[in-house]
């Protein structure tokens, strides 16, 4: 269906897929899981490509602790994997993690990288709202050079990341959460296969006194062609003692931090009914995980 | 065109490809394994799914290319080389969890991988492990018996 497609790669290093990159520019294609290449070939979008180059033996694999308690997953460490990880499912400050994952098919979760689904920059995928929560940031590599971009940044349009052409996503990074930590991601749609109406990830982590020292609230789905890190949404936690009165607050602020999407789906209006209430849960999970 | 090595339910098949082509174009017209169907051909329905390196795929998503060298399982790879039924296979007969059939092979590819990571699965964890796989006939409660008999069964 790609059809002027040539040849599929399978570089076994990363300097050998950064040459066939590099030799075929636009007209390259990474495949890492290919469940997002494969849908965009479906819909005609691969016409201009003549060459996949599957990343998935270069050994980009696996999750570790990186220094001082922060996690490194692998660019080619499968949606499943990521879920059985012992590092991830611990610790309640990567709660929203697991949260996240609730959500693809068996099937999808078998295959799906972390580096394709922060790659694919869709503001309707899960995991990356989670990632932002974190904090996370991204590892990439151009040929020789290695740069690390935080996910804040990553994302500049629908489809459209910081990646400039032919650099490879080798991790996805985790900082070391402060202690009293935990986060909770939530997703609104019609059905299982549908694509996401809103979602909503939130990490919260407390003073000794219980209250919010330091939040973030990410906004996913019809919020627009990137996710929304909810300032008001924050700035209503900051200093507050975590409970029903500050979240309610939160939630009410979230409505200022987002021009909500009006499709087929839900009505903007609905949007923003669904953003306040989801913010309102996710913060009830997380501090339930704190207990 | 170009060749690639195939290890499918053990044996090494050899075939002639187009770059693009997906695990279930290769499985159905090259190699004539037609047990594995295809319904969506684009992730949403289930009855192509196959084992990859022991787990379950839709194979209408994959590329035969990057799948060569693993070790893939299809439905005619369940069982003992084609004499006896997999639990699961004679589970899904004696339950009556089998009605058009179109569905059948994807759910056992799919429960089959359940029931090697967990001894036992509750409802729930059956439920949840089938979500990708969609069935238009038998409203899914014979299935769910099936697996359930099936893991009463292989769990020892
Ligand atoms: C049926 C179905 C259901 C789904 N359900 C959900 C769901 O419920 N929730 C959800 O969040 N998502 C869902 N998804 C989306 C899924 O999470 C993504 O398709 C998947 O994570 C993408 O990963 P991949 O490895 O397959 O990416 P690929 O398709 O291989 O690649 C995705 C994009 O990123 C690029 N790329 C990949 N890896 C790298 C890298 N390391 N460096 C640079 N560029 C790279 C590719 O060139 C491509 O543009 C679903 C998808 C399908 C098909
Ligand atoms: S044919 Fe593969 S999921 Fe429907
Ligand atoms: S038996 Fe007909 S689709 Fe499941």
């Amino acid at each position: 269906m790609a059809l002027n497609l040539e040849d599929y790669f399978l570089p076994a290093s990363l300097q050998e897929a950064s040459t066939l990159l590099q030799r075929y520019g636009d007209g390259a294609m990474v495949v890492a899981g290919g469940t997002f290449v494969h849908g965009l070939e479906v819909r005609g979008l691969l016409t201009e490509t003549v060459a996949l180059v599957d990343i998935s033996r270069l050994g980009l694999r696996g999750i570790s602790e990186s220094g001082n308690g922060g996690v490194s997953l692998q660019a080619l460490t499968t949606l499943a994997e990521v879920g059985a990880a012992p590092l991830i499912s611990r610790n309640p400050a990567f709660g929203s993690i697991g949260d996240a994952l609730q959500y693809p098919p068996r099937q999808i979760l078998n295959v799906g990288t972390v580096g394709g689904c922060v790659a694919a920059a869709a503001p309707l995928y899960d995991l990356p709202a989670a990632f932002l929560a974190l904090d996370g940031q991204v590892q990439a590599s151009l040929a020789a050079r290695q740069r690390a971009i935080p996910l804040n940044d990553f994302f500049v349009g629908l489809f459209e990341s910081a990646l400039q052409r032919g650099e490879i996503i080798t991790a996805i990074e985790l900082p070391a959460p402060a202690a009293r930590s935990a986060s909770a991601f939530l997703k609104l749609e019609t059905n299982a296969n549908d694509l996401s109406i809103l979602n909503v990830a939130v990490r919260l982590t407390l003073d000794k006194d219980g209250k919010c020292a330091d939040s973030r609230v990410i906004l996913g789905g019809g919020v627009g062609e990137t996710y929304v890190r909810a300032t008001s949404a924050e700035a209503a936690l900051r200093g507050q003692t975590a409970g029903e009165a500050s979240f309610a607050a939160a939630a009410a602020a979230v409505v200022d931090d987002f021009e909500a999407v009006e499709d087929h789906r839900a009505s903007a209006a609905y949007r923003r009914h669904i953003a306040q209430v989801y913010v309102r849960r996710t913060l009830g999970t997380a501090l339930a995980r704190l207990g | 065109m170009k060749t690639i090595e195939l290890l499918i339910n053990g044996a090494t098949h050899e075939v002639s490809i187009e770059a693009d082509e997906t695990l279930l174009q290769v499985l159905r017209n090259r190699l004539d394994l037609t047990g594995t169907k295809k319904g969506c051909d684009s992730g949403g329905c289930g009855c192509c799914s196959v084992q990859v390196d022991g787990k379950v795929v839709y194979s209408c998503m994959m590329y035969a290319a990057g799948a060569a060298g693993k070790a893939i399982t299809t439905i005619e790879g369940l069982g003992s080389g084609g004499t006896a039924l997999d639990p699961l296979q004679q589970a899904f007969i004696e339950a009556g969890a089998v009605q058009c059939g179109y569905c059948t092979c994807g759910m056992i590819m799919n429960a089959s991988e359940l029931l090697a990571t967990t001894k036992n699965p509750s409802e729930d964890q059956i439920r949840h492990a089938i979500a990708g796989n969609l069935c238009r006939c038998t409203g899914y409660t014979k299935i769910v018996d099936a697996i359930k008999l099936a893991a009463t069964r292989t769990a020892g």
